[in-house]
């Protein structure tokens, strides 16, 4: 299995996500995760979605099929080591009074992550990385103290290119969007 | 670094929207009150040169069928008897036209009841603008009276699909309808309205504009020099290629381009079931169809050519038989508009993507003159064992009751093959494949892709509208006919000319000629206790009569053809009559059956 992270740039519509989901479960791909945002051109979303799948041409002829929809301006497929890419996740820990005290120096310097929230028994740790960084740290909170909510970002990325993405987008009067 | 990406898809080059669509300013009205969304849809409608719709009213729609009531001499509205008629009907009147067929519908059930013509049209490629009214705006959401997500429910199988909440987006939504619906691979467009935008007044001037371009959705129809070129060279160099054509001829008006073609190459050419008619069945290098129930030689030899030319066709399963074991030796050139279709099921060595008759066009001098006469012979050696092994006892009249290929062939030799064949689904519509020599262009129209009964009836009316010149003959099985047969009510109260021709075998034919084959003559569930097929058209108000006599049937079908007006003809055939040569399910193509 080979992970691939799809980004496809759309003009901003409702019901469009619905459209290029079905793209992917008419093809019983499942999607590992999935994020959305407008772009640095206004009225330009961008989806972000990784899937893993053994076979290359079958992700290729995938990525036909979006590019398909009429809304769709232009799909990229990539592998890991073509882009820069990150989650975000956040750690709710049970930290009560008598509770084992919180390591933050190793959580800071070691996992690079920061307790973004104190609350009167708990603290919240945000962590960024891939996803393997974020499991890491997972373990090693998990020993230490009791996780009492977990929850990781979809990927985001960008391309490993000199321009940005939006560069290859149809010409339009973009203008008329700002 | 310039890598931007392994599977990067950057956009083609823009191409402009089909010349016939003339740009439409509104006209210079006097400043007076603003349009309603109703009216300005019935304005939006004119400017797309519609003058024909197929529809059916409900309280969701009301207000535009009140718009439409002001412009019913310019607007020709065609009440039909369900929606799915209204579907198929529009299809029919697409497929002649080449334009996109209009459908009016209510909300809920109107809606859904026109869902398997919108399927049908999707996969077979066809023009359809719907309009479908929906509940008021401050009531989506809440399961109110006739309230369905249609949206939801059409998301897949149309090729757009939106939603109009206010009246002043009916000009431009509807001008993208028609372009997205026309241009580039053809396809059913939706539009779903709400009775609040029907009602309420536009806050501005109407003014329509024909939509040119979208950014996101840029048809390439002029394929790229270095695909052409690298297409030539296979073709140049080929020693028995062969061309395969689809309906995307027939979609791109491409029938002059290819005969020019395959006479400049010689090259063989065989069609797809869709794609008859596009060159005539006398022409000498034309060697039959392909598929499933497709001719012999032309299934065979797709394993023994050295290239394939495949024109506007997307190589379907009733085409290739098992794919992984088709034209492995071959080297493909693919020829279509959609880039999605290239690679899907066939890996082409040189894809050519663009419109057909830009592609074949802009072939053409980059080939050379060739003749490939021992090749074509080939094809002849097959067709010969095919004659002899069913055509001749198909056609000999020995059987006690009539068989459905002397229906056709006495029809091909009455009509002198120029007739346009709506056929529905079954043992019938191979049998009309198979015995009908067409001679004229765009004279088949089908349910290849969804392959649905009840499409023939409705269908051929809408042909027929489009095409009031030409004889229009529906060939129907007596199971399809019992799908739609109401629409013989909207043929007669039209006064369409429709020619009907109900094949009845009291069976669900094609079903049982399975069963037989594959289920050891278990036949489930496919016989049926027919109507009086007859004596319902009549209580439609429509002439007709049954043959069960092969002596009476020349005759039958001189009374069908030279009746004034619309007329059906039931025609009593054998009851177990199988349909060869055949591609078993899952077989290789070459792996056909002649018996
Ligand atoms: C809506 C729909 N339901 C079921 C089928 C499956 N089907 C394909 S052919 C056929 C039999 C058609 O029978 P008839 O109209 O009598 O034609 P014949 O094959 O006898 O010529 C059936 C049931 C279908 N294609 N479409």
């Amino acid at each position: 299995m080979t992970t691939y992270t799809i980004c496809v740039f759309t003009s901003n519509t409702i019901g469009l996500l619905n459209r290029i989901t079905i793209v992917f479960t008419r093809r019983r791909i499942n999607i590992e995760s999935l994020t959305v945002s407008e772009t640095e051109r206004k009225g330009v979303s961008r989806f972000t979605i990784v899937i893993k799948h053994e076979s290359r041409e079958e992700v290729e002829k995938l990525v036909r099929q979006i590019r398909k929809i009429v809304e769709v301006m232009a799909v990229f497929g990539y592998l890991n080591d073509e882009i820069v890419y990150n989650e975000i996740a956040l750690f709710k820990i049970s930290t009560p009074l008598g509770a084992k005290p919180l390591d933050v120096e190793t959580i800071n310097k070691e996992y690079k992550a920061w307790v973004v929230y104190w609350g009167l028994d708990y603290v919240v740790i945000e962590k960024t990385g891939v996803e393997a960084e974020i499991f890491d740290f997972f373990q090693f909170l998990r020993h230490q103290h009791e996780i009492l909510e977990f929850v990781r970002s979809g990927r985001v990325a960008v391309g490993k290119t000199e321009k940005g993405l939006v560069e290859y987008l149809p010409e339009a009067e973009w203008a008329y969007y700002l | 670094m310039e890598t931007v990406s392994v599977l990067s898809d950057i956009q083609p080059a823009v191409e402009t929207a089909p010349a016939d669509r003339q740009d439409f300013a509104s006209p210079p009205q006097p400043a007076i009150l603003p349009l309603s969304g109703s009216e300005a849809l019935m304005r939006s409608l004119l400017a797309e040169g519609v003058d024909t719709i197929f529809g059916y009213p409900g309280g969701a729609i009301m207000p535009v069928y009140d718009a439409l009531y002001d412009y019913q001499d310019r607007i020709n509205h065609i009440l039909v008897r369900h929606e799915q008629g209204a579907g198929h009907a529009a299809q029919g009147y697409a497929r002649m036209q080449g334009r996109a067929g209009v459908c009016l519908v209510t909300s809920g059930p109107g809606a859904t009841n026109l869902v398997t013509a919108i399927a049908d049209a999707l996969i077979d490629s066809t023009p359809m603008v719907c309009i479908v009214g929906q509940v008021a705006k401050r009531l989506l959401g809440t399961d109110a009276f006739q309230e369905a997500d249609v949206m939801g429910v059409t998301m897949p199988i149309t090729k757009w699909n939106y939603q109009i909440t206010n009246a002043d987006e009916v000009p431009e939504v509807i001008s993208k309808a028609f372009y997205i619906a026309q241009s580039g691979r053809p396809g059913p467009v939706l539009i779903d309205i709400t009775k609040s935008a029907q009602l309420e007044l536009m806050t501005r001037p109407f003014h329509y504009e024909c939509c040119q371009s979208i950014i996101s959705y840029r048809p390439r129809l002029v394929p790229k020099t270095e695909q052409l070129e690298a297409a030539a060279k296979l073709i140049n160099g080929a020693k028995r290629p062969y061309m395969l054509v689809g309906h995307g001829v027939q979609i791109a008006k491409a029938e002059d381009e290819l005969r020019q073609f395959a006479e400049k190459t010689g090259i063989p050419v065989a069609t797809t079931l869709l794609g008859q008619s596009t060159i005539s069945t006398g022409h000498p290098l034309y060697v039959g169809w392909l598929g499933m129930h497709g001719n012999y030689g032309p299934n065979v030899l797709t394993d023994q050519a050295d290239v394939i030319i495949a024109v506007g066709m997307r190589f379907d399963d009733r085409v290739t038989g098992d794919a992984s074991k088709y034209i492995r030796q071959a080297k493909v050139v693919h020829i279509e508009i959609d880039p999605a279709e290239i690679d899907k099921i066939i890996r082409a060595d040189a894809p050519v993507v663009g419109d057909a008759k830009a592609a074949l066009k802009a072939l053409l001098p980059l080939v050379n003159a060739n003749d490939h006469t021992v090749w074509r012979n080939e094809f002849r050696k097959y067709d010969a064992i095919e004659h002899e092994k069913i055509t001749v006892p198909s056609l000999s009249g020995d059987s006690e009751k009539i068989q459905m290929g002397e229906v056709i062939d006495l029809l091909s030799k009455k009509t002198n093959g120029e007739a346009v064949l709506v056929t529905d689904v079954g043992q019938h519509q191979m049998m009309a494949s198979r015995y009908y020599k067409f001679q004229r262009p765009n004279s088949l129209v089908t349910s290849g892709g969804m392959g649905t009964m009840g499409f023939a009836l409705p269908a051929a009316f809408g042909a027929q509208v489009a095409a009031p010149d030409r004889t229009v003959v529906a060939i129907i099985g007596d199971g399809c006919f019992q799908m739609t047969l109401q629409e013989l009510g909207t043929i007669v109260q039209n006064k369409q000319p429709v020619k009907a021709i109900i094949l009845n075998n009291n069976f669900l034919g094609m079903v049982r000629q399975w069963q037989q084959l594959f289920h050891q003559r278990r036949y489930s569930f496919v016989e049926l206790q027919n109507p009086d097929f007859v004596t319902i058209a009549k209580g439609f108000g429509m002439d007709g009569h049954t043959c069960a006599d092969r002596t009476t049937l020349a005759e039958s079908l001189d009374t069908l053809l030279a009746h004034d007006g619309p007329y059906l003809l039931e025609v009593i055939v054998e009851k177990e009559e199988n349909v060869f040569p055949m591609v078993p399910a899952g077989a290789s193509v070459a792996q056909i059956r002649l018996s």
